[in-house]
Order: structure tokens, then sequence, then C-alpha cells
């Protein structure tokens, strides 16, 4: 079993990585397990080199983490604390966000993908309908009747 | 242009770049010539580099005169932000670049079509070109420049999560958000309100607050809807997994109808309460059903009972009432004499007063419904249950009446002195009287036993799953006496006076992190990490036959369908204190103070306890809180009993009086 595998990302580009780093993917694990390690470089069609090599430091940094708790763990801790590395991580543009939160659901890497959906919950918390839309660039497309009802509907949750 | 002067080509593979360079200097010489020059290259080299790559490519430009139309095929070469479904940022797109079109008509003709050219050879180009002519022009920027492209690209790179990300991702997020934002949240566009009022988020919104208080929102979720949220489990994940897999006429991402058919999704589901058995009916047959796929129409995602925002919000307001104290309270009047125990359930609420009556209210009008008179003495205690009502009096007696008539059906001799406290489950019933007796009756078998006490008894509480009763006695001590042995298993003895109350808190009721703190003066030095192990360990509800024994004696080990005894009781005492117990150890884990003197009522539910005595006060309590939550006064004198539910409470007094407080909505 070799500690080095390759991974080939959307745009063409090989990138060396640990195996044990590679294996926070349960997508490439499960890979690895099926085919075998044939020391060819392994596709992930999905996920370009930028992004790629976001999520392989981000494995990197998490490969001695116990593996994930379960669902019904999430359940009970519904909270969006996240750890200062991950935020730090986590300090990109929306784009790379976006991409990495695609990328995590694409490799199967449930802490990852939930530290990326923590991190734009944090984004919309605490904010105001506008401020959501300024936010995320959205176009308000409720007429003023419309929106108005709809703030109506809401004002119980504003205590 | 003025980056021209100091331009040093880095790209220098590309033909197209050094004419342009090669142009540019031209320019500056003589203008006229430049745009003739200009018009020339675009022949000569622009036209033709457009019609290579425009048809497969999304241009913004293009687009904006209305010449082309953009092709739907999908193609894999698109960016997020140019995806021609992805409506809002293609309007951005449009916005900016009217904007920069007037701009542009301020230039003389020649630049003007200078700079067109150069932005349809880019909006032409495929992602790798592009790249290539980005890192061209970043090498020739200045610092003014770059620091103008930072600030630009961070207000542009702005993405619609929600709308751009698959629909069970967006959810994720969305669960990740506290109820204020969340309601926030769907104000922000037709797209957001879909997704965060749908029922996938409000139905673990409420998942979360079963059996539990919330410690932001401070309310729990009551029994009935539990019941309907368990059962709803497996529809939600359906739906939570096929919202994206739906039609597209769905979705509201651009297809020309779809973002009415899914807002019209929460209001046209809201619905009285009244339909809510139906729609459990219908959750059933889908979870029967394995095979169970969601059809195709737009039905499946009607919502065909009360939306889960809905059941959220109603809770949550009463919770909010409770916290800040807003009710309403009715106060009923008719008793002649001190109100002594009262129950309510639904509408229907029973009082009896030492004026040797049973008086049943409408709750909600206010209204006397019927007075029943039999008892020869002051009423001192009542349980009713659909059928039939039982009373017992400091007359000696004890009746069952069919209250819906108002007969007393029979009238129980048995104990010598005044009966001061009953209960019934099932097919026993509990009585307990100041003949230091409590009695129990068997209606199955019309058997009765007693268990006798060392002085008067002043409560007792049933419970059928354990088949054990507690018991109040005026020696200081509550028991937990096993009705199968009759024997007394266990002895809580730590108040100071007689026990007034003794309460088992509902099996559910989480406690464990939240006793961390408790008072550790009661523990025995020698087992203190047992005892600490023990606060911790779950509660072995069903033993297996690998569990150790029960501490409460073998006759719990036989019999595998007997439940433990609730895992905490709770009492209260004329010495003005209300304790909180570990049955399984007898231990006193906490005592509440803040009442000034005896407290005659007692009453818990998973979110709170409710305390009335002798002061004239009623206290709320957080069984998980050391400290008094809240106090109500408006008795003019002692609180005797005290009735609680999730969202009022009830009280009745030495002032003849019974006080309702309201906090529904």
């Amino acid at each position: 079993m070799s500690s080095q595998i390759t991974l080939t990302s959307s745009d063409g580009i090989d990138i060396s990585v640990d195996r044990v780093v590679a294996e926070r993917s349960v997508l490439i694990k499960n890979m690895l397990e099926d085919l075998g390690d044939s020391g060819e470089a392994i596709p992930i069609p999905n996920v370009n080199e930028a992004v790629l090599k976001k999520v392989i430091e981000w494995c990197e940094h998490h490969k001695n983490d116990p593996q994930s708790a379960s669902d019904d763990d999430d359940n009970r801790r519904k909270t969006t604390d996240i750890e200062e590395w991950d935020q730090k991580f986590m300090q990109v543009d929306q784009e790379m966000l976006f991409e990495i939160i695609l990328a995590a659901n694409y490799l199967d890497i449930k802490a990852l993908l939930d530290v990326g959906c923590k991190t734009v919950a944090n984004m919309i918390k605490g904010k105001s309908p506008e401020e959501i839309r300024k936010t995320f660039n959205i176009q308000n497309d409720f007429t003023p009747e419309e929106e108005d009802q709809i703030r109506r509907e809401n004002e119980w949750a504003e205590e | 242009m003025e980056s021209t002067a100091k331009s040093s080509p880095v790209v220098t593979g590309s033909t197209t770049r050094d004419r342009e360079d090669g142009t540019k200097s031209d320019a500056k010489q003589t203008p006229r010539d430049a745009s003739d020059a200009l018009a020339e290259l675009a022949k000569q080299n622009v036209a033709p580099f457009l019609a290579k790559y425009h048809p497969r490519q999304y241009a913004p430009l293009r687009s904006e005169d209305g010449t082309t139309s953009v092709p739907r095929t999908v193609n894999a070469g698109y960016c997020y932000r140019h995806q021609p479904d992805s409506k809002c940022s293609r309007q951005a797109d449009e916005q900016s670049m009217h904007q920069l079109q007037r701009e542009l008509e301020t230039l003389p003709q020649d630049d003007q079509q200078g700079i067109a050219h150069v932005w349809s050879l880019f909006s032409a180009a495929p992602a790798k070109q592009r790249k290539l002519m980005l890192q061209g022009i970043l090498a020739q920027c200045c610092f003014p420049q770059l620091s103008f492209i930072s600030a630009s690209v961070r207000e542009l790179i702005r993405i619609d999560f929600l709308s751009a990300l698959p629909p069970e991702l967006s959810f994720k997020i969305l669960r990740y958000l506290d109820t204020a934002s969340l309601c926030r949240a769907a104000q922000v566009s037709h797209r957001w309100k879909a997704l965060a009022d749908d029922d996938v988020v409000w139905h673990r919104m409420c998942e979360q607050h079963i059996r539990r208080k919330c410690n932001k929102c401070g309310w729990g979720l009551p029994l009935l809807d539990r019941k309907r949220l368990r059962e709803a489990k497996r529809e939600i994940e359906l739906r939570a997994t096929n919202w994206g897999n739906q039609p597209s006429n769905n979705i509201p991402d651009g297809a020309p109808n779809g973002t009415c058919s899914v807002v019209e999704l929460p209001t046209s589901g809201k619905r009285k309460l009244d339909v809510d058995d139906q729609g459990c009916a219908m959750i059933k047959r889908h979870c029967i059903s394995p095979a169970y796929k969601p059809e195709p129409d737009d039905e499946y995602f009607k919502t065909r009972y009360r939306p889960w925002k809905d059941v959220y919000r109603d809770r949550f307001v009463v919770g909010m009432n409770w916290k800040h104290r807003r009710c309403s309270v009715k106060v009923f009047r008719g008793h002649t004499d001190s109100v002594m125990c009262l129950q309510f359930e639904d509408n229907i609420l029973m009082t009896g007063s030492y004026d040797a009556t049973v008086k049943i209210w409408d709750m909600e009008t206010g209204e006397e419904l019927r007075t029943l008179r039999g008892h020869t003495a002051g009423v001192r205690c009542l349980q009713f249950d659909d059928t039939k009502l039982i009373t017992g009096s400091l007359d000696r007696t004890i009746k069952v009446w069919n209250w819906r008539t108002g007969e007393c059906v029979s009238t129980l001799p048995g104990h010598s002195e005044a009966v001061i406290a009953l209960h019934f489950d099932d097919t026993l019933l509990a009585s307990a009287s100041v003949d230091r007796t409590v009695k129990i009756w068997n209606f199955a078998d019309k058997s009765a036993f007693v268990l006798p006490h060392p002085e008067g008894v002043n409560a007792v509480k049933i419970d059928t799953a354990s088949r054990t009763v507690l018991t109040a006695c005026d020696d200081g001590a509550a028991r937990l006496w096993d009705l199968d042995t009759k024997t007394c298993i266990r002895v809580f003895h730590n108040h100071i006076g007689a026990v007034q109350q003794v309460i088992p808190l509902p099996r559910e009721i989480e406690l464990e992190s939240h006793l961390a703190d408790c008072e550790t003066d009661h523990i025995s030095t020698s087992s203190q990490n047992g005892d600490a192990v023990n606060i911790l360990s779950p509660i072995l509800e069903h033993r297996t036959l690998s569990a150790p024994p029960s501490s409460f004696g073998a006759s719990f080990d036989q019999d595998q369908d007997r439940l433990e005894p609730p895992r905490y009781i709770m009492t209260s005492g004329v010495d003005a204190t209300i304790r909180l117990w570990e049955t399984n150890t007898g231990r006193c884990l906490r005592t509440f103070f803040g009442h000034l003197e005896g407290i005659w009522a007692l009453s818990a539910d998973t979110l709170r306890i409710a305390s009335g005595g002798m002061d004239r006060m009623v206290k709320i309590w957080d069984p998980r809180i050391p400290t008094c939550q809240d106090t109500y006064e408006g008795h003019s004198a002692a609180v005797n009993c005290i009735g609680l539910s999730d969202s009022r409470f009830i009280t009745g007094g030495d002032d003849y009086h019974v006080r309702m407080y309201d906090f529904r909505a």
C-alpha cells in the first residue's frame, strides 16, 4: 500500500497527496477500497485545481481527527461554533466557499461540509432581510405588499 | 490606456496581444488612423475570434441588445454566475453592463469601438483564454488599478448560496439558524421564503424541543405534537431528499411559473388543527409503503396538515409569554369556603372546596357548569378522567361520580379520619388519610390493602408502570412503596416538619447535565464516586438480563415489563422548601428556597415546576436552576392547590377564589 496517491483535478492538474489525507474523503476512500490502489491517478472531475488544493489543505490539518460523529450527534449540537483554524481557513471569497461546499459534498467529507454550511449560516445570522440580500447579492422579488405581509407573518420571532 | 507607457507584454505566445499593442502605440500618434486600423483589425482578427467562440459562449453584451438568443443547453464551461438559469446574478450583470454602456457613450467614437472590441473579445473567449487575458491585464496594472480591482471583486463575488446550492445543502445551512434568523431569511426572496419556511426546516426545529426546554427560547413541545412529530419524520426525510428532484416547474429557479407554485406552499397549507388527524393518517400511509414515490404533480408539495412552522410559532409565543410574564388572568368565583383541590383538562376545570361542593367550570367562558353536592364536609382532594370523578373529603369518605350527569355513583367508606389526598390510575386508587394510612383500592378485583404510616398522610401518587406509590407524611418523610410486596423501599428524609406534597417528575425529563453543580452536602463521603456515576448513567427503563440487579429490590428484576420507579421526585413541606430527590439513591439533589411559609401546592411537567403556599405566592421554578424563575401574587390568602399545563396554571386559595393564568397568545 503506497502512502502517496495522485488526484487529477477537473482542469487536468495532477496533485500528489498522502493516502491518509485523501481518505478524509469517503468517496476517495471507497474508491481506493473498491478498486485497489493501482498507482494510477484518480480523476476528480467536479473539482478544479484551486479548490482541490484548498480541500486537501483542510484534510491535511484534520487528518488525525476522529472520524466524524453520526447525524444524531449533529442534531444535538446545533451550534454554529467553528474552531479557530477552520474559521481562518474559511476566510475566502464567496466563490471559493461555494466551491468548497460543493466539493465537500461531492467528495463526501462531512466535517468540511458542516464547517462550510456553518460558515454560510453565520453570514446569515443576525442580519436583516435587506442585509442578507446585500451580503449575497439577491434581488428582492417581492412586491411591496407581499413584503409587508411576509414581514408581519414573521414578526412573532422578533423578541 | 496610460498603462501602455510602462507596458511590457508578459504574454508572449499570443499573436492577438502583440498586434493590439502595436495598434495602441499607433493610436497615440494619429487617432483617425487608429480607428481605421481598429476597424481593420476587427475584420481581420476579432471577428474570426468571435465567430470561433461565440456560439458556444454566453456573452452579456450580446444578450443585452437582444441580437442573440442564449443557448439553453447546459454547458459544463459555464461558471456559477453565468449559468443562463441563474436569474439573479444575470440581472446584476445586465445592470452594470447598462451603466458601463452609458459611460462608454461619453467617450469619442473610436475609443468606444476599441473598448467594445476588447470586451467582445473577452466575452467570447473560453475560460482558459479569459484567464490568460486577465493575467496579462493584471500584469500591466499599477497599484491604484489593482486596488480598484480588489475592491470591485469583493463586491462582485456574492453568491446566492441558498438558490445556487442543491436544496438538501440549503436545508443543511438553514438548520444551523436560530428562530429569528430563519424568519428573517424567509423575507429575503421568493426562493428563500420557500426554503426557509419549509417543513423540512421547521420539523427539525420542533424536534429539537421534544422533551426538554430549549435554553435559548425557553419552551418545549407539548405531548400532543410529539406524536405527530415522530409520525412525520419519514415524510420529512423524503421531502428533504426529493425537494430538488421534482420537475422543474416546482422549483422557482427561473422557470416561468416556478416561483408561484412553490410560494403558495406555506399559505395554502394553513389549516385548522382539526385536520391534524387526517394529516397523520396520510403520513402513516406513506410510511407503510416502502416503494413510495412522490407524485410528480404539485400535490406532493402542498402541506396537507398544519405547517410545522405554525406549530413552532404557537409554542414559541407561549414560551416567550411565560418568559416575559405576559398572561391573562381569569378569576372563578363561586365557592363559599377555601378551595382545596383542582384539576383541569382541555376546557374543563373542577374545583373542590371546604364548602363541601365540587364545581365544574368552562375554562373559556368562566361559566359554572355544575355543582356536585353530597359530601357532608369539606372536599380535600379530587381527580377526574373522561367518565368519572373521584373525591375525598373531611367526612372520611371517598365518592365516585359520573361528572357528566352529576350523579354520585358510589361512596367508599374505609378511612377512620379525613381523606386528604387521592390518586387513581388504570384500575388502582390510592387514598391518603389523617388516620395514618394509605389505602390501595383495586377496582378490578374489588380488593384493598393498607400501607401504614407513623403519622397522617398528606399526598399520594401511583406510578402504574413501576407498580409503586409515593406518599408524603406528617413525620417529615416521603416514601416510595412497592405495591407488589406492599413494603416501603425508599425513605426520603430531609424536610423539617410535615411533607405536604410529593410528585414524580416526568420520566423523559433530562436533568443530568444541569445537576453537575448540585448540592453535595447530603452525599455520604464514602460513596461519592459511585454516586457521581449514578447521576450520569442513563436510565435503564427496560432492564436486560445482563443488567445489574435493581436497587429497588428483587421484585423489579423478575418482571421484564416492570419499569423502575420515576428517576426524580419532588417534595414540598411546611419548612418552606421544595426538594428534588433521586429515587435510585434516595439522595436529595437540590433544595429550592424562596417561599416564606409552608408550601401546600406543587405541580410539575417537563418544562417547569409551580408551587404555592401559605405566603399567598405562586412561584415558578426550573428543576435545572436552583433559583426561583418567577413569582405571581394575586390571592389574598394562602394558595392551597395548583394545576399546571404547558400554557397555563390555575390556583385555588383560602380566599375562596380560583385564579387562572393563561399564557396562550
